[in-house]
């Protein structure tokens, strides 16, 4: 990982020097960042090949669309971890409706261990989220864990839980009502 | 944890594009509200925000030597691609000076302010409601342009998600490509504005799902190619039935 091109302000630099079509400093981003990204794809899809394809895919849209990036809106690290994310959750979608129905009781969560390299936005947010999502009863968490790691809808998450979609979609609003609440405190 | 009212309803749905929840038609529909309703964009920002910590817990992975240089084989030869320069410079042009040169439409161009246009025909007027949204042509299929044809106006309804301002000498220029017929021009578009473009008979007839639209970049009054666009494609899109 190149020394100094971690903090957000040489990355968001490098997003500017992006936007104007310089491929050293796409270089330069996908060696700070890419090694956080490719393990959100695989988290996402737990598969190799095609978290190295989503990764890819990740990089050339970040190469066109680095001219969207607005740093007053998000962070360098938030805005590509999304594009990853989505990306990853659209492949995990394509795999057909019911690949990634799995069931919730079988996830697998890190709990936010602390890592040298973590890039993302401050450990402050990370902790205050962990212990925000924690407050919550246990099963909401785990929905709430589920579908943002796997893209997973109200419909499949209300056939793997064997409950009313309504029943789910309001567990969820409710959760992330009182989410919010926690996390502005 | 004290209760918490619950969120307003466009917040829960932002909340829930954020988080991933929606299905296909409902996510659609949500990019489609981030492009036309700043604020919402904003709560769906916000969102994200406050979930992307949970990212933060997994481990980093260092990807194959491989990947990296297949992603410098794929992109493309001049950079950031042609349109999509284009596009920047358009978008980052001076704001104002804009001649749309409607005249050049021979009135098919009708402003959106004005009331709704009224076309001599038949009242038996052919057709569904179709919709389209056309997305960028290059890199993430981002809606550029929301079109809705409605047969009992007569019209096609084209809304411009693009940031309002343009340079003074390039134009978007709006085309339908129906079966085997060269594209053809269905006027002028305004960056970041909604358009009423009344619709002859003969063009109503071809609007039918399947039948494409696309935006190109012209210069000032459009392509002067009787073949069709003269400049990129930046938008592309088919219509459907809702």
């Amino acid at each position: 990982m190149a020394a100094g091109a971690t903090t957000s302000d040489n990355l968001s630099q490098l997003m500017a020097r992006i936007a104007s079509g310089e491929r050293e400093a796409l270089r330069q981003l996908y060696q700070a960042t890419s090694a956080k990204l490719f393990g959100v794809c695989l988290r996402i899809l737990s598969d190799r090949e095609e978290s190295e394809d989503v990764l890819q895919d990740v990089y050339v849209t970040i190469w066109r669309r680095a001219d969207r990036f607005d740093s007053s809106r998000a962070s360098v690290m938030t805005w590509l971890s999304t594009i990853a994310r989505n990306r990853a959750i659209d492949r995990l979608r394509a795999r057909g409706p019911l690949a990634y129905a799995g069931s919730i009781e079988g996830m697998e969560i890190p709990d936010g261990a602390d890592s040298a390299e973590t890039l993302l936005s401050a450990a402050d947010d990370r902790n205050k989220l962990h212990g925000c999502l924690s407050q919550l009863d246990d099963r909401t968490e785990k929905v709430i864990r589920t579908a943002f790691f796997e893209g997973v809808t109200y419909e499949a998450l209300a056939r793997s839980m064997d409950a009313p979609v309504g029943t789910v979609k309001s567990w969820i609003r409710r959760g992330l009502a009182k989410l919010k609440g926690c996390l502005q405190s | 944890m004290s209760e918490a009212p619950d969120l307003p309803e466009a917040e829960a749905f932002a909340a829930e594009h954020a988080l991933g929840v929606l299905d296909a038609r409902e996510r659609a529909e949500a990019e489609m509200r981030m492009a036309r309703d700043p604020a919402f964009a904003a709560d769906v920002d916000a969102w994200r925000r406050r979930l992307a910590p949970m990212l933060d817990s997994i481990e980093s992975v260092t990807a194959p030597q491989g990947v990296w240089t297949r992603i410098e084989a794929m992109l493309p030869a001049n950079d950031n691609g042609a349109v999509m320069n284009k596009l920047r410079f358009w978008r980052n042009a001076a704001v104002g000076g804009f001649a749309l040169a409607a005249a050049s439409l021979a009135g098919v161009v009708v402003q959106v302010t004005q009331p709704p246009v009224t076309v001599e025909a038949p009242a038996s007027a052919p057709g569904q409601l179709l919709n389209a949204s056309l997305t960028a042509t290059s890199g993430q299929p981002q809606p550029l342009f929301v079109a809705a044809y409605d047969p009992d106006r007569k019209a096609l309804i084209i809304t411009s998600l693009l940031p309002p301002g343009a340079d003074r000498d390039k134009v978007n220029q709006l085309w339908l490509i129906a079966g085997q017929d060269k594209p053809r021009s269905l006027g002028l578009i305004e960056p970041g504005k909604a358009k009423v473009i009344a619709l002859p008979l003969e063009v109503m007839a071809r609007m039918s799902a399947g039948a494409k639209l696309a935006v190109s970049i012209e210069p000032e009054g459009g392509s002067k190619d009787p073949n069709g666009p003269s400049g990129p494609i930046i938008g592309l899109g088919e219509l459907s039935s809702l």
